[in-house]
This record gives structure tokens, C-alpha cells and sequence, in this order.
């Protein structure tokens, strides 16, 4: 039971307050609240995202993530394989044309 | 009043694409004259500001769905906005519905409807309908008896039997199924829990006289290629999940479910000699398909369930039976269909709505045997249709339920036999009406059915909500509502007791009407939401089929009360995101339930009068972690002749670890470790005249570790 709590405690902990993250901001081309849920999961996926929140009006994804896992570099590769440009990385063309019509450039 | 501040819009959307209209998320929701855009959540709720502009116009646009325009002005902050979607399958000219509306989700609707998700469920251990409420301050889970473990839940202070339980608007867990039932619906399966206090609406029958509580499956057309969920505990109890939704044609969906589960694990930590969870093996079957026409929809399916228990002293085993026992064996199969059919006027549907089942139960505790046959079939036709606009709407119908049951069950020397095989043919007819205003709505409406026992029974009801400021909602219900006990299905764990049963010659239908009124103030504190709730419902029974284990300590008597029982039940929520992230939720409930026993107004025997609830949840930003912990304290409760128990609290807790297709759960339950000592009576001598194991008010086993495994491939 103690070691139960203990083993809460410790999670918790460590999830909570891990070394100090970096915050980045990436242009995108989203489209739809669909877009929005592909994007930030696939983020959310990612080993060391602390968390990513698109915004639907600017396209622009904040993510804050822990500089010792993860680099805005592969940050940008996984919108890409995801089917999204990310800033001046062009999307995975195969990906692309996986998505909804809805996502798809000009499909709104 | 003049309001100079900005005014605030909130609805719900939804999207009409089966026959059960859901919430849509991720709507764009855009003010047109303004510019402004939001997105709706989750739950189909979205808010937005409206602008200088008024009137100004909103359209709703999301891929697969009609987009829909419509327009609000600034006394629509009062309003609870509904917007119905028509699927993009449906034909072009057809619009269902697009209007104001107080029907969506709990806070828009005009009863007072709580709704638990499949988020809800995840936070405990999952795996059966009364495990589901667990995290929830309304319905009280508690054991029934201390030999088979059966589970059963209160809403309002009463038994699950007065509330009535239905799947996808079809009743079902009535009858036979009440004792038992409440183990055979894996947790997995459902989508959402809609749980209504007092009197529910007259179109789905006329049981609900405490409340209803509506269980939504998941949809074949939203299931994915396979879910597996895996589950075992330290107690030895294993139970595997195995669903998948599929892809026929264009129109037709597949949903499989399949369920298995097994208690092998034998404890006596108590030492008394008997085990303290019944041995049992149970299996679940549901396939089920959904059409979606052009004009036409339709949902079928077929479910089989078989459930074998083994309980009682160590000594006792199938294959060895010494000393005292308990054995349950019932199977069921029940086929539903429902089908709608959309009219050439917006708002315009015919509903069709059949069931059959078949049910065979059989059991013993001690020398006691009982057995049940149940066969019934169930027709619900109703009709849908807008008076002028979608603020004026009209629902008609008729009904019919065909009965055949058989009930007996032994007295506790083997030998004589109570019960009764009885038909009841209910044809009913109903009308409803709804009118949905800026800040009034209201629900009323009547049916009446024609019981070839109960002979005629007229249910009018009634539910109105006035929003008195656009974050403060007074709801305020009445109506009436009946049954026809069934008194031997419906107490079967009473059998585990040396208590003879006596019981009134004549039985007659259970009358209640039912009041009772309910606030709800949303606010906004630091950006982030919370709600306080208080809410008081009155239960007044003209005519109850009690179960009497006060007059006579050696007995259990049946008897018809009138005007003699009551029950109000007070309850104060609080909610609020206290940090990004952290939900919290606060619950108080109040329970005074009496009825004439021994000839004074007494409380209801093991129910606890007072249950404090408090329920921790957070979940990280990028949603890897989610933890659980669910707190409940419970006031003693009084026992038949002796006295009181005493106050007790239970602790549960989880974890769950979510990856791309893979999640795990691991927690515990009864941390505090509370346990009652001494649940069965008599245990020295099982056959003698003291022995009973009904009077369990706590848990028999301690403290419990799970864990588990969910895995998705789409």
C-alpha cells in the first residue's frame, strides 16, 4: 500500500518536473479541427513533446518539448510524415494523400 | 435589464448519421458578421462571443456533414443552442432538424441528465456496467449478498428495479436479469451512460419512477478494425475484450464484441469458512449491424450471454458438493432491431423499435433452489414531427409489452415453493411535446397503458428548465410513474439467509410520483470551468411491494404498503480544472428513504444515509499519463433488528500509460484496506435458523491490485 503510493508519488513526480523544456513555434497547413487532432497526437507521440497545441486560426503549432530527447528537426519530420508542411519542410507526399479530403491542400 | 457586456453563445452540434443523434467535435463554428471562429470540444459544446453585430448569422461546416447556418441575436445567450448536422450520406433535400434546442448534452437538456463518457469508464478498472459507476456520486454500488458477490446500484436512494435501465432506448436488465445483471454488460462495450433523476420521458415506458439510466453501446460504424482489453487482478479474476467494427459496403457497418470472464481465485481471509468471492465463468456475445440508407436507417442485433457461478463454504465444489452452497446458472439470448425512417419535412421520422428475449435462470443457496423462464417481446413505434417550427415539437406513439414469466424459489427447509407464472400483455399509447424558448423549455407529457393485471395506469409528466442567468439553470420535474413487482426475480439474493419468505396474497403495482428540482451555475475562474450543482428529489410511493425484515426476526415479509414510504435524496456537486490538467470533484449526498416496518416509519435497512465523494483526475498535456483517484465515505447503516454498521470510506486509484496503440492501466481498490468482519451471520451452523448472508454493507475482500491492457488497431 505505502509502496503503492510511493510508486504515485514518484510517477507523478517525474512527469511533472522534469528538466526545464523548450518551446518552438511551427507554421503549418492545417486545414480542419480534423487536422488539428492528427497534428497534435502525432506530437503528442513523439518521445519528448511535453505537449503541442495547434492554433486553428494562424496554422501555427506550439511545442514544448525536453532539448535532451527531441530537436525541432524531427519535430518538423514528423508533421512531414504525418502529411503537413512544417515551416519550410514540405509534407511526405505518400502521407498527404493518406489524409481525409478534408485535409488535403484546398480540400476545405 | 440591459446587458452592455459581451454576450456569450453556447450550444452543442451534433450529427445526425444513425438513428442515435452524437455530439460532433471539431465543428468549425464561425460568426459570420463578426469573423470570429471557434471549434467545438470534445462533448459537441462549443461558446463564442458574439460580436457588435446583432443579429448576426453562425455556420457550421465540418467534412462529411451539411453545413448549417443560423441566426442568433443577444437574448440567445439565455439559450442552450442545438444544432443538428445531417450526415452528408442522407439524402440532399432532407434536413433533420436546425434549431434551438435545450436537448444535447447534460447542460443543455431539460431533465436533469448526468452523462458519463468512455473517458468516465477508463478511470476505473472497466469491466462491468455496476464498476462503471464507481467514479460517480449518483448511483450507489453495493453488494447484495456476501455469498454470490452480485452487485447492485441505488439511484435516489432506490433499488435498481425502480429505475429504469434501458439500452439504447429499448429497457432491458428487468425481469429475470435483476438480481445478476448488473455483472453481465462489460464496461468496454459502452459508449456513454446517460443517467436521468426522477421520472424519465414517457416515450420509453413507464418504470422510471426513481430514475433512468440509458446505457449507449459503441457503434459499429465508429469501432475500430479490433480493440483487445485484458484485465486481471491479485483475487484471481481474468477478463478478456475482444471488439471489432467493420466495413460491409457503403451503407452497411459490422460490430462484434465479444466478452470472457473468469474468477478461479479461492480466499477465506476472513476465516469463516466461506469463500469470499464466488467462483464464475461468464460469457458475452453481441453482434450487431447498422444501415444507413437514403431515407431509411436501421440498427440490429443479437446478443447471447451464459453465466455459471459457484459459492459457498470451501468444502463446496461442483463436483464435490459438501456443506453449504451456491449455484447460478442463467443464459439469455435477446435480438433488437430499430429502425428510422426520415419524412419529406425537416424534423419528420417514424422510429420503430422490437425486442425479443429469452431468458433461463437457475440456482440454489444452501437447500434454497430457485429457477426463472422469461420470454418477452417489446414494440415501441414512434413518431417525430415539428409543429410549425423546431421550436414546437410532437412525439406520438404506441407500445406494446408481452410478458411470460416464472418465478419460484424454495424456503429455507428446501421443501416448499414460492413464486408465480404470470403473462402481462401492456398495450400503451403516448404523446409528448417539447418547446424549446430562448430560456424556458419544457417536456410534457402523458401515456397510458392498458395491463391486464394492473388494469389502467395513466403516467403524465412533466420537465421544465428556465436559465435565470446565462451560467444559472433551474430545472424542476414531476411526474408519475408504476411497476409490477416481481417479487421473487426481483430479491433473489434475499434466498442467501435462513429467512422463510412470506408473502401478500395479492400484488399490487407499484405507484410513485415523483418531484423534484435541481440549480446549476457554471463559472469561468481563471480561465478555466467548474460547476456547482445542488439538487433535491422526493419520491412518494401511493402503493410499494416491500420487502419487511424488521417484524419478525426469522422472517422476510412481502407486503403491499400505501402511502407509507418515502424517499428524498439532497445532493451538492462542485467541479472545477483546479490546475490545467487536474479536475476535480466534489459530491454530497443526502439519503432519507423510510417505509412502514414494524409498525413505526424506519429507514431503509443498508443504505447509508450519508456518502461524501471526491474524485482527483489528471491527465498530462500530451495525454501519455492519466491518474485516478476516487475517494468515497459512506455514514453507517442501520440493520435489520440490530442496531447500526458502522461509517466506512473507500479509496481507489489508477494509472494509465497510453502510446500510440497500446494503453495500460494499473490501480488498486479499497486501499484503506476497510473491510466488514463479520459479513455472513451464523456462519457455524449454515442450514440453523441464524444463518444470514444478506446484511453486507462493506466489502469482504481488502485491498486489491489490477492490472491491465488496452490495445487498438484501426
Amino acid at each position: 500500500m505505502k509502496k503503492l503510493l510511493f510508486f504515485l508519488f514518484i510517477t507523478l513526480s517525474t512527469t511533472l518536473f522534469a528538466q526545464k523544456p523548450a518551446l518552438v513555434k511551427i507554421q503549418t497547413n492545417a486545414q480542419c479541427g480534423d487536422c488539428k487532432d492528427r497534428i497534435e497526437t502525432a506530437l503528442h507521440q513523439t518521445k519528448g513533446v511535453v505537449y503541442a497545441e495547434l492554433n486553428m486560426e494562424t496554422k501555427v503549432v506550439e511545442v514544448k518539448y525536453k532539448v535532451s530527447k527531441t530537436d525541432v528537426a524531427t519535430l518538423q519530420k514528423v508533421l512531414n510524415l504525418a502529411g503537413y508542411d512544417a515551416d519550410d519542410q514540405k509534407a511526405d507526399p505518400t502521407a498527404q494523400k493518406a489524409l481525409p479530403l478534408c485535409c488535403q491542400p484546398g480540400g476545405h | 435589464m440591459v446587458f452592455n457586456f459581451k454576450a456569450q453563445i453556447r450550444g452543442v452540434v451534433q450529427g445526425a448519421d444513425s438513428l442515435q443523434t452524437k455530439p460532433l467535435k471539431n465543428v468549425k463554428i464561425t460568426l459570420l458578421g463578426a469573423g470570429t471562429s471557434v471549434y467545438s470540444n470534445e462533448d459537441g459544446t462549443f461558446e463564442i462571443l458574439l460580436g457588435k453585430q446583432s443579429p448576426d448569422t453562425l455556420l457550421f461546416t465540418i467534412k462529411g456533414y451539411r453545413s448549417d447556418r443560423l441566426v442568433v441575436t443577444r437574448s440567445d445567450r439565455f439559450a442552450a443552442l442545438n444544432v443538428v448536422l445531417v450526415s452528408g450520406q442522407l439524402v440532399r433535400e432532407i434536413v433533420v432538424s436546425g434549431g434551438k434546442d435545450a436537448h444535447g448534452i447534460s447542460k443543455m437538456k431539460t431533465l436533469h441528465v448526468e452523462e458519463l463518457t468512455s473517458a468516465e469508464f477508463r478511470k476505473a478498472a472497466c469491466c462491468n456496467l455496476s464498476e462503471s459507476f464507481e467514479t460517480n456520486a449518483t448511483v450507489d454500488v453495493s453488494m447484495a449478498d456476501a455469498i454470490s458477490g452480485a452487485k447492485k446500484i441505488q439511484l435516489l436512494g432506490l433499488d435498481a428495479v425502480y429505475t429504469q435501465l434501458q439500452f439504447e432506448n429499448i429497457p432491458f436488465l428487468r425481469g429475470l436479469e435483476s438480481a445478476f445483471g448488473m455483472s453481465a454488460i462489460p464496461g468496454t462495450w459502452l459508449e456513454s451512460i446517460q443517467i436521468t433523476k426522477g421520472t424519465g420521458s414517457v416515450v420509453n415506458g413507464y418504470e422510471s419512477m426513481a430514475g433512468l439510466v440509458n446505457l449507449e453501446f459503441k457503434k459499429p460504424k465508429d469501432m475500430p478494425l479490433m480493440s483487445l482489453n485484458a484485465y486481471q487482478n491479485r483475487f484471481g479474476r481474468t477478463e478478456l475484450n475482444l471488439q471489432s467494427g467493420q466495413r460491409l459496403s457503403e451503407r452497411w457497418h459490422m460490430g462484434l464484441f465479444a466478452s470472457g470472464a473468469a474468477v478461479y481465485g479461492t480466499f477465506d481471509h476472513n476465516h469463516d469458512g466461506f469463500r469470499d468471492q464466488a467462483l464464475s465463468n461468464t460469457f458475452n456475445l453481441l453482434q450487431r449491424f447498422s444501415y444507413q440508407g437514403p431515407r431509411m436507417e436501421a440498427q440490429l442485433g443479437l446478443q447471447a450471454y451464459a453465466d455459471d457461478k459457484t459459492g459457498g463454504q470451501m468444502s463446496f465444489s461442483k463436483q464435490n458438493p459438501v456443506g453449504y452452497g451456491m449455484g447460478l446458472q442463467s443464459q439469455h439470448i435477446s435480438a433488437f432491431s430499430k429502425t428510422g425512417f426520415f419524412g419529406k419535412k425537416p424534423g419528420q421520422s417514424l422510429g420503430v423499435i422490437a425486442n425479443v428475449k429469452f431468458q433461463d435462470l437457475d440456482g440454489f443457496y444452501g437447500l434454497r433452489h430457485f429457477t426463472g423462464k422469461e420470454k418477452r417481446a417489446y414494440l415501441n413505434v414512434i413518431y417525430d414531427d415539428n409543429i410549425g417550427n423546431a421550436d414546437h415539437k410532437i412525439k406520438a406513439g404506441a407500445s406494446f409489452l408481452g410478458l411470460q414469466l416464472q418465478q419460484f424459489a424454495a424456503q429455507p427447509d428446501g421443501a416448499m415453493v414460492v413464486g408465480n407464472t404470470r403473462t402481462e400483455l401492456v398495450p400503451g399509447v403516448f404523446t409528448e411535446y417539447t418547446y424549446s424558448g430562448n430560456r424556458l423549455s419544457a417536456v410534457i407529457g402523458a401515456r397510458y397503458d392498458q395491463h391486464n393485471i394492473a388494469g389502467a395506469q395513466f403516467s403524465p409528466r412533466a420537465h421544465l428548465k428556465y436559465a435565470l442567468t446565462p451560467q444559472l439553470d433551474l430545472r424542476a420535474t414531476g411526474g408519475r410513474a408504476w411497476r409490477l413487482p416481481n417479487y421473487v426475480a426481483d430479491n433473489l439474493t434475499l434466498l442467501a439467509s435462513s429467512k422463510a419468505w412470506v408473502a401478500a396474497p395479492t400484488l399490487l403495482p407499484e405507484i410513485s410520483w415523483n418531484v423534484g428540482a435541481s440549480l446549476v451555475q457554471g463559472f469561468s475562474f481563471k480561465k478555466r470551468k467548474g460547476s456547482i450543482s445542488l439538487d433535491a428529489y422526493h419520491t412518494r410511493f401511493s402503493q410499494q411491494f416491500v420487502a419487511d425484515r424488521d417484524s419478525v426476526s426469522s422472517l422476510v415479509i412481502f407486503k403491499n404498503l400505501s402511502d407509507n414510504s418515502v424517499a428524498t435524496v439532497l445532493q451538492a456537486e462542485f467541479a472545477y480544472e483546479v490546475l490545467r490538467g487536474l479536475d476535480l470533484r466534489l459530491a454530497y449526498k443526502f439519503q432519507d428513504v423510510r417505509a412502514l416496518y414494524a409498525g413505526k416509519l424506519q429507514n431503509q435497512v443498508l443504505l447509508p444515509r450519508q456518502r461524501f465523494f471526491t474524485n482527483l483526475a489528471y491527465q498530462t498535456r500530451n495525454k501519455r499519463w492519466e491518474y485516478d483517484l476516487t475517494y468515497s465515505r459512506y455514514s453507517a447503516v442501520r440493520l435489520p433488528h440490530h442496531g447500526i454498521g458502522s461509517p466506512w470510506a473507500l479509496l481507489n486509484a489508477q494509472v494509465t500509460r497510453s502510446w500510440k496503440k497500446t494503453e495500460l492501466y494499473i490501480g488498486g481498490e479499497n486501499l484503506l484496506n476497510f473491510t466488514q468482519h463479520h459479513p455472513i451471520m451464523g456462519v457455524d451452523n449454515p442450514f440453523g435458523s441464524d444463518f444470514d448472508a444478506t446484511e453486507i454493507w462493506a466489502p469482504i475482500m481488502g485491498w486489491n491490485v489490477y492490472f491491465g491492457l488496452r490495445y487498438t488497431l484501426k
